[in-house]
């Protein structure tokens, strides 16, 4: 992707999962490597089990919006509430200033949950019974919609979903969004939630897992060890024309953008020129040995860091790991699990970038650099 | 303003045709190809019309394990095939371009796995092909796979404007340069979920939809797609390619910020959807583009009441004497296809210079200010908008084109 001369800034960051809420929390299981899962029962005549997962909670949500307006709003739409409002927090614009912002959502399955809970009503009460309350919070827009809402943004709205890759295709958007001047600011982040039917029952059909895991290990690529997470990671990003400096120090600039089917070695060949690399890895067998053939590659060469132990498996993971890459920009500080043997203390850090496959090969690269730029 | 869009290709299927052509063909005989009840099966007491493609998609087959995309995706490479054979594009020099793929559904990124699910509440073991199919399915990953494609994928989910968000986003990556070429529009099935979905919502019609009328009592639903093969000026002559086919000219959304299922009583985000679209526009010959300058408006025009008072507001406002019509009393409300269908339908309005009647349209709403055409309708001019709105408050415009009429 080209542009002309804008730059794209992140002003801020906001993020809710299994490692709490706010990005102080998602530092701190950075640090650490990893959050620790909850167990949630599985119960099926398929056998019950308890399984670990990496879930969000959203009490925080009250701080910004009201109890009675969050009645009808479930919770995977109140996971994408929190994720903005964080972000607008952080980047200290304030929820009333929020009519020309354009708002894109992007996720990899939807209101699942809400989905299901419609289905049940089908199934319960029959056809002409269906609840209309489910049918209408389980459109895949209903949390752009409830963002639009609550904070009265006018502009633009986009809902995104791309499976693994929606952040990198929703990223494209906003970047277009911007760059021809539709709006100055774009809320813009991904959403997923748990779910018991996905994530329990088909994962444990298609890729069994023991159970026993207790965290992800993102860099054994033999085993399933991917424990299911959930969260909203959201980025406000804005247009910075050159040679103008407002606000605050932005977290850095959106600088590479890039998606595809290309093989791991052409993408280690593209990937050297940033100081390190986060690799979407997050225990699922489908995409480990593409993760494992880039690792091949470039483990010698480059610092690879893991961040899914800090929030889970999910399709949109990779916008927690550009939350991430943000951090690391602003800390100067290589967070996450480490593989290989590069060294990971390589200040200063100016370029990151977030690598994710899908398991089908194809990949999203979105890179970040603390120094504003071109696309590369 | 931006350089024109250039449309080099449309495929179209719905239940008004197989193709574009069979489509308008079909509604300036007034034929309305509508279903009783739907092809799955109902527990509702009155079933609920329909507007069924009719025509056999199953040669769109995985080639391996027997696995077979959902129906949307069939229903979007059909369209996508029909979009790139009329294009011209040799499918091989368009593989070396950076081709992307943007559609619109609602359908076909759900998981509404319903039999399964059943059987999985009790307790049974179902086999788990619904999924993988599920996971298979993306209409824009399909497309982009099927053709071996190399450029961005998304699929937009802005539930009944994705078709005519997904047009414009493809626009944007155009005017932006990421891409060469761009396969754009939209995709949804008949299904039972939303058939049920909207029926619980009161409002699906038991009759055949009416829009704009007195007495409409609400939407029959469809199912179909249409893509465009999008690309910039430099790219069609780099390829040796014929006039376009059409235009897109300009792109515009708003949202309304008010309610999840019905629209801003004063249309406000719809009023701000055309005005961007308008801004946006630049004509064929570079000139910015005027609302007096529009031949005619294919309204979103569901047939529910929300809908078509707050549509009837808005035109009354900003276009009181530009005609109008709604399309879906031929096609039923395709969802998150529905805007690139009618992008299609609007592009080959402005070459054939003529409109169809507004099917269904009887007796003029108090509420609405004006009224559909009741004939076919023949204009002059070569610019037309496309609107929809959609759950979520979403609401997006398209200004299309056509070269100067000879």
């Amino acid at each position: 992707m080209s542009t002309e001369s804008i730059k794209i800034a992140i002003e801020g960051v906001g993020c809710v999962g299994g490692f709490g809420c706010g990005h102080t929390a998602f530092v701190s299981a950075l640090q650490q490597g990893y959050a620790k899962a909850q167990l949630e029962e599985k119960v099926h005549p398929d056998g019950s089990a308890f399984l670990p997962a990496l879930l969000a909670d959203t009490s925080r949500l009250t701080d910004f919006v009201a109890r009675r307006a969050l009645r009808r709003i479930d919770h995977y739409a109140r996971m994408a509430l929190l994720g903005g409002y964080l972000a607008l927090e952080d980047a200290g614009v304030p929820s009333s200033a929020c009519e020309k912002l354009g708002v894109i959502v992007a996720s990899g399955y939807g209101a699942t949950t809400t989905t299901i809970n419609f289905l049940d009503s089908v199934i319960d009460n029959g056809d002409s019974y269906a609840s209309p309350t489910n049918f209408s919070n389980s459109v895949h827009n209903v949390a752009a919609a409830y963002l639009s809402m609550q904070l009265q943004a006018l502009g633009p709205s986009l809902t995104v979903s791309q499976f693994e890759l929606s952040i990198c295709a929703a990223l494209q958007s906003a970047v277009c969004w911007l760059e021809q001047g539709r709006v100055d600011k774009v809320l813009i982040g991904a959403v997923d939630e748990r779910n018991a039917l996905l994530n329990d029952y088909c994962w444990q059909r298609s890729a069994a897992s023991d159970g026993a895991n207790t965290q992800i290990a993102p860099f054994d690529y033999r085993r399933q060890s991917a424990i299911a997470g959930e969260g909203a990671a959201f980025l406000l990003l804005s247009r910075r024309d050159d040679n103008t400096s407002c606000g605050n120090t932005p977290y850095g600039y959106i600088t590479g953008l890039d998606s595809g089917r290309c093989t791991p070695a052409q993408l280690a060949a593209d990937s050297t020129a940033a100081d390190v690399l986060v690799l979407g890895a997050d225990g699922q067998l489908a995409t480990a040995d593409s993760y494992s053939r880039l690792a091949a590659d470039l483990g010698e060469v480059l610092p690879l860091v893991s961040c899914a132990p800090c929030y889970g498996s999910l399709p949109t993971g990779q916008a927690f790991d550009l939350i991430a890459a943000a951090l690391m920009l602003r800390d100067q500080c290589v967070y996450g699990v480490a593989a290989g043997s590069k060294q990971l203390v390589n200040s200063p850090l100016r370029t990151i970038s977030a690598l994710k496959f899908a398991p089908d090969g194809q990949f999203g690269q979105i890179t970040l650099s603390s120094q504003a730029g071109v696309y590369a | 303003m931006y350089p024109a869009v250039c449309v080099a290709g449309i495929g179209c299927i719905c239940a008004a045709g197989d193709t574009l052509q069979q489509a308008v063909d079909s509604m300036l005989r007034a034929e309305r190809h509508l279903g009783a009840a739907p092809i799955f099966a109902t527990t509702h007491a009155e079933p609920y019309p329909v507007f069924p493609v009719k025509k056999e998609l199953s040669h769109y087959a995985f080639s391996s394990a027997g696995m077979r995309y959902m129906r949307t995706a069939n229903l979007g490479l059909e369209a996508a095939h029909q979009a790139i054979e009329q294009s011209g594009i040799d499918i091989e020099q368009l593989r070396t371009l950076k081709v992307g793929v943007c559609m619109g559904t609602t359908v076909g990124s759900s998981m509404d796995v319903e039999a399964f699910y059943a059987d999985y509440r009790q307790g049974a073991t179902p086999d788990m092909r619904p999924i993988d199919c599920f996971y298979n399915s993306n209409p824009a990953a399909v497309i982009s796979t099927y053709f071996g494609f190399n450029g961005p994928q998304q699929t937009i989910v802005n539930a009944c404007s994705s078709g005519t968000d997904a047009i414009g986003t493809a626009a944007m990556w155009l005017r932006n340069g990421c891409c060469d070429v761009v396969l754009a529009g939209g995709a949804d099935e008949l299904c039972r979920t939303t058939y049920n979905g909207f029926a619980a919502l009161q409002i699906s019609s038991p009759q055949p939809c009416s829009p704009f009328s007195a007495e409409r009592s609400g939407l029959n639903l469809g199912e179909g797609a249409a893509v465009l093969v999008l690309a910039r000026a430099e790219v069609i002559k780099q390829l040796a390619l014929a006039q376009p086919y059409g235009y897109v000219l300009g792109y515009g959304s708003g949202s309304d910020g008010w309610h999840l299922t019905a629209p801003h009583p004063e249309g406000r985000g719809l009023q701000q959807a055309v005005h961007e679209a308008i801004a946006d526009c630049a004509d064929v010959s570079g000139r910015g583009v005027t609302l007096d300058r529009l031949a005619f408006v294919n309204t979103h025009g569901t047939g529910t009441k929300d809908n078509d008072r707050v549509e009837g507001l808005v035109l009354a406002q900003l276009l009181p004497k530009t005609p109008f019509h709604s399309t879906k009393g031929y096609t039923g409300h395709t969802l998150g296809a529905a805007g690139a269908i009618e992008a299609a339908l609007t592009l080959e309005f402005l070459q054939r210079q003529q409109i169809p009647a507004s099917a269904g349209f009887n007796v003029q709403d108090p509420a609405i200010a004006l009224s559909p055409v009741t004939s076919n309708t023949s204009f002059t001019g070569n610019i037309a908008l496309s609107e929809s709105l959609a759950f979520g408050g979403n609401n997006a415009a398209l200004i299309l084109g056509i070269a100067e009429a000879s």
